[in-house]
């Protein structure tokens, strides 16, 4: 009896806790949701009244900043993923298959340079862009993304080779394989899952990145983080249109967490 | 074989090393964005930083016990999370995929939402907290309230990302150590505490050795939520950089602070990969 009512509060108390967390990590989204879809009479006690319209989407959809920023993190997004993963996979690749000095002092060089705050080089950045013209440009705002991701990125890489075994490229060479077509029809091949896990969560910190945008971009190329961030520091009271806005630049992110989920998980676990 | 690095050695020479040295060159003049003169002036932006008091006596504990908490907060609920996710429940599937939505959103977007939740006056957790007949606390007009919800916030983002790890960590433990622990009638805590700890231990230390680094340089959250304010009080290091050097336009000074910042993070970085090699030794 007592045993049974033991068990009876464990598993209340379980089911408590269970409910707590999906509400932590629900609740502030779903409050910003249901906020974009109030009118602005009803954005202010968003729990009172019942009155929901989709005005706000339309009225976001048709200002032109903010969908030409929708527009502009969506190619630098997908540029910068083709880059950062094409230009380190074979550093990955070196780092893993290859020993001696050079690897010794690169690997370094990656671990070292990792650790340097962003702002501690984006800052000067500005100063490099704006003399070379590219500041406010997609060039201008791609290759700071691209360089961001290298160290982390051939760490990473480096990691997917050294899980795969190296005698099958081996096998490759004695059949007549050439180095590189052993790297592109043997090693790459195996690697790629690993890789498409990495392109989706590259894809998306490129959309979500702040401070690049903030620094580097202006009234030419704004992005869509910076967009919002301008929002809500400087006009910071029509919420509802804030919220759409934000429901909007949220929408990769959901789709990503639904549909990609298998990916991400995997990605983050590298 | 150099052929596969130099594209990566290009981008990193070009776009992170060249823009260091040249915002060292920066830090020892007089560099001003409205009035470029660029009058070498050897250490004295330095020394201004260093006895700047907010830089000392704000910048600096904000960002190490930001550091410090929120690394250590994320690490436990993590840790809470994975194990209870390690278990099947009515439910799980689900609570994986929710876990997932704070790593997804853009951290501007989380602070946007944290803000309003919390706004004085319509905030949906400020007015359920002064249902419950809690004191109203005007959260983002103080140092400690705002600072703590800057903190909270970088928990809720972080969290969930520890969590993913461990719970793959835990997934592939070999089951044989909980066998004999069952067997030696061990309770669930004790369990925890001698026998899934030390085993999670390598992966634990990688995980607070990159987050650390990366809450060092935190920004977005903090300049959405409280923009530094009220009064400056809850500048880190990032968002200090940024107001010297495009709010109040001093290139030089901001130059300096980076600088700082950056050689500060190096010893951080090799201090930590150290501690990081030994954990790595003593538990192999």
């Amino acid at each position: 009896m007592m045993a049974a009512l033991g068990a009876a509060i464990r598993r209340g108390v379980f089911s408590i806790g269970v409910l707590a967390i999906f509400v932590l990590f629900v609740g502030p989204v779903a409050i910003l949701v249901l906020t974009s879809v109030r009118p602005a009479s009803g954005a202010y006690y968003i729990w009172r009244g019942t009155t929901f319209t989709l005005q706000n989407f339309v009225e976001v959809a048709q200002q032109s900043q903010v969908m030409q920023a929708m527009f502009n993190s969506f190619v630098l997004s997908t540029l910068a993923t083709i880059f950062s993963l094409g230009i380190t996979v074979g550093s990955g690749y070196m780092l893993s298959r290859f020993s001696g000095w050079i690897q010794r002092s690169w690997f370094a060089t990656i671990y070292v340079f990792r650790t340097v705050p962003y702002i501690s080089w984006v800052l000067p950045l500005y100063l490099v862009n704006t003399r070379l013209g590219i500041y406010d440009t997609y060039l201008g705002l791609l290759l700071p993304h691209v360089a961001v991701h290298v160290c982390f990125f051939s760490w990473l890489m480096k990691g997917f080779f050294d899980g795969i075994n190296p005698s099958m490229e081996h096998a490759a060479l004695i059949d007549g394989c050439t180095r590189w077509g052993a790297f592109y029809r043997v090693a790459l091949p195996s690697a790629m899952p690993g890789i498409a896990a990495l392109a989706i969560l590259c894809w998306l910190s490129t959309w979500n990145e702040f401070l690049f945008a903030l620094i580097l971009s202006g009234q030419r190329t704004p992005l869509i983080t910076s967009t919002m961030a301008q929002f809500v520091t400087e006009t910071g009271t029509e919420w509802n249109l804030m919220s759409a806005t934000a429901v909007f630049a949220m929408l990769p992110a959901l789709l990503v967490t639904v549909f990609g989920q298998k990916y991400v998980i995997r990605g983050l676990r590298m | 074989m150099l052929l596969l690095i130099a594209p990566a050695a290009f981008v990193l020479v070009c776009f992170q090393i060249v823009p260091i040295l040249v915002g060292m060159n920066a830090s020892f003049r007089d560099w001003s964005l409205v009035n470029p003169l660029k009058t070498w002036v050897g250490l004295s932006q330095y020394v201004a930083v260093f006895t700047d008091p907010i830089f000392l006596k704000v910048v600096l504990p904000n960002t190490f016990v930001l550091m410090v908490t929120s690394v250590a907060a994320s690490l436990g609920l993590g840790l809470v999370l994975a194990s209870l996710l390690n278990k099947p429940f009515f439910g799980r599937p689900l609570l994986r995929t929710i876990i997932l939505l704070p790593l997804t959103i853009a951290p501007v977007i989380t602070a946007t939402m944290i803000r309003w939740s919390f706004n004085d006056q319509f905030g949906v957790i400020t007015t359920f907290l002064a249902y419950l007949g809690l004191p109203e606390i005007a959260w983002l007009s103080d140092r400690w309230p705002s600072f703590t919800l800057v903190i909270l916030t970088d928990i809720w983002i972080w969290a969930p990302w520890f969590t993913i790890i461990l719970l793959a960590a835990l997934q592939g433990l070999p089951p044989e150590q909980f066998e004999a622990a069952k067997i030696d009638a061990a309770t669930p805590w004790r369990t925890f505490t001698h026998v899934t700890l030390p085993m999670l231990r390598p992966v634990i230390v990688v995980c607070v050795l990159i987050r650390s680094i990366d809450a060092f340089r935190t920004f977005d959250q903090v300049w959405i939520l409280t923009g530094g304010g009220p009064a400056r009080s809850t500048e880190v290091f990032s968002v200090y950089v940024y107001v010297q050097a495009f709010i109040n336009l001093d290139f030089g000074r901001g130059a300096a602070a980076a600088g700082v910042g950056a050689i500060i993070m190096l010893f951080v970085g090799i201090g930590l990969y150290r501690l990081v090699n030994r954990t790595m030794e003593t538990s192999r």
